[in-house]
């Protein structure tokens, strides 16, 4: 009778290299230091940044008759907020300090709507702090002009459109999308990326110490250690972006959308790894390899958070697909379908990352 | 003092440096404080507002535009194009003058004001372009409007965005962090782990390792500085000045740092150091949120004389020839700094030499 040694199956084999991961990134103090850091750090920053959009220029007035013009001329415009005061004491005041918001002051003169009437020459004063900017004097200065000519009875020389020629696209004007709804895209993929540097630097450590070589001596194959890698790396990157996501609460609007992309993103900064972590040699060169990648995938992001079309270029950085998905996603209520193509783009992308990444880490790997 | 051996030491401790978190800090944390403070007091993300002007004919408008104080004016080829940028949010506004426009509007003839706003551009960018328009219309009709217009700045005609004000906190921090606790905590670590004194017994000398020491954090709160000093915008006009003044900020803190880890028996004395005694580095800073605030009182410290012209040139757009009184003040702290740097040299040898 011979005594026989069970098997290992393909599947277990990969899952013992991924132990063997999750181990290594665990002892490895310094990764695990960022990655917490920069967990708290994101969740952190993302609820300090400001939730609404201060699109309302606020501005005191003193005079009589006037305040009361100013107020029904821009009711419904969401650009003006106008306070009354009693005087121009009290208006001074107001604006040096900066009370109820008011950032300019226009001081009329007790006569101001019967000169204005007459057509009798008479000065305004536009009472401002000096860190008010350049545009916003120019303009307060056209609208007291322009005050005066509509008290004087001139109307403009010009038609204006209607409203709804006026606005072109949808109008969000008092829905604006704030600073900390641009960081969403920003936050989650950070943490991707990081992830990248994390897997990366495994990737170089087992390279170097040659310890692959003794992993495929074993049962295990070259493609069991490669499947090994791409796992691990994506839940590494996976798990921190979805907590991230969690603290952010970013998740609630369509979360099964919301974890597809984010699992495509994992997947796709996991193949940059493959690549970067094949090149290192050591952390300084695993780190410029990292940054390489990091720096350009980056962009997009960032991107987001001026107003405007991303250039041409912007839009082939495969991260591009990602960013959108997830903006459209959190910001704009996007579902599948408009998804879909960013989707398909983020897809592409990894495939094409992913056959680069792993042929160059097989070679590495075979060649050792 | 063999610089070969110096410069070693200093390679070993760049190449090394990135593995410890308080590197990593170092960098990071201006860069975090910077995207904070501009989030909340800043304008980072609220950039001018932008309109865009199509010319059909030959109206004096354009050129009005383009004098426009804070106001990005382009000029894009024809109408469409502009329609497509007004609702892409690549403008703000944007305004069609049709052939003819100016006579039109002396003629009273009421041509069509083609002024569209974007749907995702702010509402007080829609105000002030708005008004900055009709305005220039209002030039063109050429009926004066029956008022004066006096603008009048209340209060410190010098003071500044709050976000311009918080520079010289976010210049400390960067300087600081990188500049005295990189050293200082890299010095702790080698007496800890005893490779101080396999340093010292190798032919390297005590004031070869702390010149080192300072090398590495002169490189890197000047790298810091000059991020931070990037990505505040705020390189004002003489650039070298900033730089020479960075340096040399970045050298009183290095040796401060030095001074502090030679001295620290463990990184929790150094934090507990910090903490307490920081705070006579760091106040001048409130001086600068604050400006009515007595201001010969920052002058007690030394890092005013650094912080001063940073501010100065940076944000004020001083140049080299309005500033070196207190530059030349700073690179002096940076002098008498030395000996007691030597001093503490010469006791971190004798404390070596005991222990082994």
């Amino acid at each position: 009778m011979t005594a026989t040694t069970p098997r290992a199956s393909r599947a277990g084999i990969v899952a013992a290299i991924i132990r063997k991961d999750f181990t290594a990134f665990t002892r490895d103090w310094f990764f695990v230091v960022i990655s917490i850091i920069g967990l708290v750090f994101f969740a952190l920053i993302f609820w300090l940044l400001p939730n609404t959009v201060d699109e309302t220029i606020t501005i005191g007035v003193t005079g009589p008759g006037i305040g009361e013009f100013l107020e029904q001329s821009t009711t419904g415009s969401d650009g003006i907020a106008v306070k009354l005061y009693s005087s121009e004491d009290a208006l001074t005041t107001a604006v040096e300090k900066g009370d109820d918001g008011v950032a300019v002051g226009l001081a009329f003169p007790p006569d101001f709507v019967e000169s204005m009437a007459a057509r009798q020459p008479t000065t305004v004063s536009v009472l401002v702090t000096a860190e008010v900017p350049g545009e916003l004097r120019d303009a307060m200065d056209s609208l007291v002009r322009e005050i005066a000519y509509a008290l004087a009875g001139d109307t403009l020389p010009v038609t204006e459109l209607s409203q709804n020629e006026y606005v072109l696209g949808t109008d969000r004007s008092g829905d604006q999308v704030s600073l900390r709804e641009k960081m969403r895209p920003l936050m989650a993929f950070v943490v991707l990326v990081i992830e990248m540097m994390t897997l990366a630097a495994l990737i170089a450590a087992e390279i170097q110490q040659r310890t692959v070589t003794a992993i495929v001596t074993t049962p295990a194959r070259v493609s069991d250690f490669l499947t090994a890698k791409v796992i691990a790396g994506t839940l590494l990157a996976f798990v921190q972006a979805v907590i991230l996501l969690i603290a952010i609460r970013s998740l609630g609007a369509n979360a099964p959308l919301m974890v597809t992309i984010v699992l495509l993103g994992a997947l796709m900064v996991t193949a940059f790894a493959l690549i970067a972590g094949s090149y290192g040699r050591d952390f300084i060169s695993v780190v410029f390899w990292s940054m390489l990648f990091l720096i350009p995938l980056m962009i997009p992001a960032f991107a987001v958070l001026f107003p405007g079309t991303a250039s041409s270029w912007v839009k082939a950085i495969p991260s591009y697909g990602l960013i959108n998905a997830i903006v459209g996603t959190t910001s704009y209520g996007d579902g599948w379908a408009e998804a879909l193509p960013n989707l398909a783009m983020v897809a592409a992308w990894t495939v094409v990352a992913y056959v680069i990444g792993l042929s160059i880490l097989k070679r590495k790997v075979e060649a050792l | 003092m063999n610089l070969t051996r110096t410069w070693r030491i200093m390679h070993k401790d760049l190449r090394m440096g990135p593995r410890s978190p308080i590197f990593l800090y170092a960098i990071l944390l201006p860069v975090v404080l910077t995207f904070i403070i501009n989030g909340v007091f800043g304008s980072l993300f609220e950039p001018t507002p932008r309109l865009g002007i199509v010319d059909e004919g030959a109206s004096s408008i354009v050129a009005q535009a383009q004098q426009l104080e804070g106001i990005h004016v382009t000029e894009p080829s024809d109408a469409a194009t502009l329609r497509k940028m007004v609702e892409a949010n690549d403008l703000d506004a944007g305004l069609v003058l049709q052939s003819g426009f100016d006579e039109a509007v002396r003629n009273g003839e009421m041509p069509l004001l083609q002024f569209f706003v974007g749907g995702e551009s702010l509402a007080s960018n829609r105000i002030i372009l708005s008004v900055a328009t009709i305005d220039m219309v209002r030039q063109i009709a050429g009926d004066p409007a029956p008022v004066e217009v006096d603008i009048v700045t209340i209060g410190d005609p010098d003071q500044l965005p709050m976000a311009s004000r918080l520079l010289p906190m976010l210049m400390i921090y960067a300087v600081f962090i990188a500049g005295a606790f990189v050293p200082a905590s890299s010095l702790i670590e080698e007496k800890q782990r005893g490779t101080i004194s396999a340093l010292l017994v190798s032919p390297a000398t005590v004031y070869e390792v702390l010149a080192a020491k300072i090398g590495v954090g002169v490189i890197l709160a000047t790298l810091t500085g000059v991020i931070t000093l990037a990505i505040n915008d705020a390189f004002g006009g003489d650039a070298l000045a900033l730089i020479i003044i960075l340096v040399t900020a970045s050298l009183m803190m290095a040796e401060v740092g030095v001074m502090l880890g030679t001295w620290a028996k463990d990184l929790n004395a150094l934090f507990a150091t910090v903490k307490a005694g920081a705070i006579l580095l760091f106040y001048p800073v409130i001086f600068y949120i604050w400006p009515s605030l007595p201001q010969w009182i920052p002058k007690l410290s030394p890092t005013y004389y650094f912080l001063q012209p940073i501010f100065d040139l940076g944000v004020r757009d001083a140049t080299l020839s309005d500033v070196w009184g207190e530059m030349a003040i700073s690179l002096g702290f940076v002098v008498v700094l030395a000996p007691l740097v030597l001093i503490m040299a010469r006791r971190l040898q004798r404390k070596v030499a005991i222990s082994t």
